[in-house]
């Protein structure tokens, strides 16, 4: 494109073939991607070390979201423990407890049900509370016969178990019902705790890989500032100046993204033996899961991104400041 | 091909480098523009390369108007001015052929045309053999020739060179200034600022004068110039 000449001829005019500018474009930014590697490789050892940054900085997130993943698997054993008690009104006979609990059998959430009657309740509190004797100056068996309704899987998370608990408290025949899940709702509160503080730290660690490569490709700038200042004199557009940091801002955060992938493989064959004893301590039966392969792309695909949102914030900044000066 | 009306240039803080200079090189003419250190020759070029805009007055060129050129079209409109300096800037990290290719690779040249014209570029200027030299094995007068085939690679309409023999002997200086009458005599137009009067004086082209910001003569060299504005030359 000529602006004061019109009758000169651009490269691009000489062309006839159609798609051959599209063609060209997406060459020519091959090209600079690749001319970008090149430039990494002028000064190997602080590349290395910047891309070491990043994956580390990368590395902790990852490897906290992977423990949080694996105490997801480990809840979801021990949450088949939830169990809900349900009181039988007083005057229930034997033989109106059997049909409520063959009603209760029939709900879709129920997986078990078992039956404990006031009789058998009292022999065993006789038994456990070691009272013995002063119970026998009772006129009339205080406790109620029980209910131990056991939900299924789908239903033994602490929301679903509560909502069968109120559906479970409408039958007539139950006085009241009892969750005894506390244990599990503190445990997924701290879980929850656990998660908010990883996604806090996660975020202040990608904004810590912006902000390295942001000034990293400040100084990659200004070491070029010469070449810059000549290349805005021949004519280059901004456009054309900024694109190689840009690609150069993108390499770093994709091999800082392998770098942090092999560093969290590493981690995770550290933890393996530590990890098992737990689940064995625990009676569950679970392997250490690793990032599969969508947690890598997503890995990769997130410090490219970084990687060129940063140098984009410092080529926005820099670039456009570099002007040719002082002599023509 | 170059015409400057009325313009005046005051750079912030009060320092006026050029006062209501008017002015007109013909397209495929050579001329020189001269005057002492401040004069306002550099102000003169960096508003025709529009690193600089005027604070009144309009410089067009090929009958457009600077002042329309936005930000934006600025790198395009450059792409038709070859630019020549006095120390030469080259990439000193890259081959000769790589400094040279520059414009080209800006213009998005198939390497096929690149080398081509690289190659012509050079041998324009008598060093097509230092193709692959780096630059800091090349004395000083072929790294401004270097210089001046990275200018015409693109074979822009127009040429301004700043002092282009300002660290050369006076041999090297007018083998240089054979290149730009070679170049010249092929319409390009090419107007080079210089305090070299030595120079100027044995060649007869037309010659601007700057004194303090203002257009002093404008005339032909040989009868313009008087004996006491000659500089020795050593």
């Amino acid at each position: 494109m000529s602006l004061l000449f019109s009758q000169r001829k651009s490269p691009s005019a000489s062309s006839h073939v159609p798609g051959h500018r599209v063609v060209m474009f997406f060459l020519r930014h091959l090209q600079q991607a690749f001319a970008s590697v090149g430039e990494l490789w002028r000064m190997p050892v602080a590349s290395m070390l910047t891309m070491a940054v990043i994956g580390v900085s990368l590395a902790l997130p990852a490897t906290l979201h992977l423990l949080l993943k694996n105490s997801e698997h480990l809840r979801g054993n021990w949450d088949n423990a939830a169990q809900i008690s349900l009181f039988l009104n007083e005057n229930i006979a034997q033989s109106q407890a059997q049909k409520v609990i063959n009603r209760i059998q029939l709900y879709p959430q129920v997986s078990d049900v078992q039956y404990i009657s006031s009789v058998q309740a009292l022999a065993e509190f006789k038994q456990l509370s070691g009272f013995g004797e002063a119970l026998e100056y009772l006129d009339k068996n205080p406790l109620p016969s029980l209910l131990l309704v056991t939900p299924t899987v789908q239903y033994s998370a602490p929301e679903g178990a509560r909502e069968l608990l109120e559906k479970l408290q409408q039958q007539p025949e139950v006085a009241f019902g009892k969750l005894d899940i506390t244990w599990l709702e503190k445990l997924t509160a701290i879980i929850n705790l656990l998660e908010d503080g990883v996604f806090a730290l996660g975020a202040l660690l990608l904004l810590s890989v912006v902000l390295v490569l942001a000034n990293t490709i400040r100084l990659a700038i200004l070491n070029r500032r010469e070449e810059i200042e000549v290349l805005k004199l021949v004519g280059a557009t901004n456009d054309f100046i900024r694109r190689p940091f840009l690609y150069t801002g993108i390499w770093y955060g994709l091999i800082g993204g392998v770098i942090a992938w092999v560093l969290v493989s590493l981690i995770l064959i550290w933890l393996e033996g530590a990890f098992v004893m737990l689940a064995d301590q625990l009676g569950a039966q679970i392997v250490l899961s690793g990032l599969d392969l969508t947690e890598f792309l997503i890995l990769i695909t997130l410090s490219a991104g970084l990687g060129w949102l940063g140098a984009y914030l410092s080529v926005m900044r820099h670039v456009y400041e570099i002007e040719p000066e002082n002599q023509l | 091909m170059i015409r400057f009306e009325e313009v005046t240039k005051v750079y912030p803080g009060g320092q006026q480098a050029l006062n209501r200079v008017s002015f007109h090189l013909e397209a495929g003419e050579m001329a020189f523009l001269t005057g002492h250190s401040g004069a306002g020759k550099s102000t003169l070029l960096k508003l025709v390369a529009m690193m600089e805009r005027p604070t009144s007055g309009q410089v067009f060129i090929n009958g457009h108007n600077l002042n329309k050129i936005t930000k934006k079209q600025v790198p395009f409109a450059r792409r038709d001015i070859g630019m020549i300096f006095q120390n030469h800037r080259l990439l000193m990290d890259r081959s000769v052929f790589n400094n040279v290719a520059i414009p080209l690779i800006i213009e998005g040249y198939h390497l096929s045309d690149i080398k081509r014209r690289v190659a012509a570029s050079l041998d324009k200027v008598g060093l097509l053999s230092k193709l692959n030299n780096m630059p800091n094995t090349l004395s000083g007068g072929e790294l401004q020739r270097v210089g001046i085939a990275r200018a015409i690679v693109n074979k822009p309409p127009l040429l301004l060179a700043d002092e282009p023999t300002g660290n050369l002997d006076p041999a090297l200086s007018l083998e240089i200034m054979r290149v730009f009458e070679e170049l010249n005599s092929v319409g390009v137009a090419v107007l080079i600022a210089t305090h070299d009067l030595g120079l100027i004086a044995r060649m007869k082209y037309h010659t601007f004068t700057l004194e303090q910001g203002q257009l002093i003569q404008d005339g032909l060299s040989s009868t313009a110039l008087k004996e006491s504005d000659f500089e020795p030359v050593i």
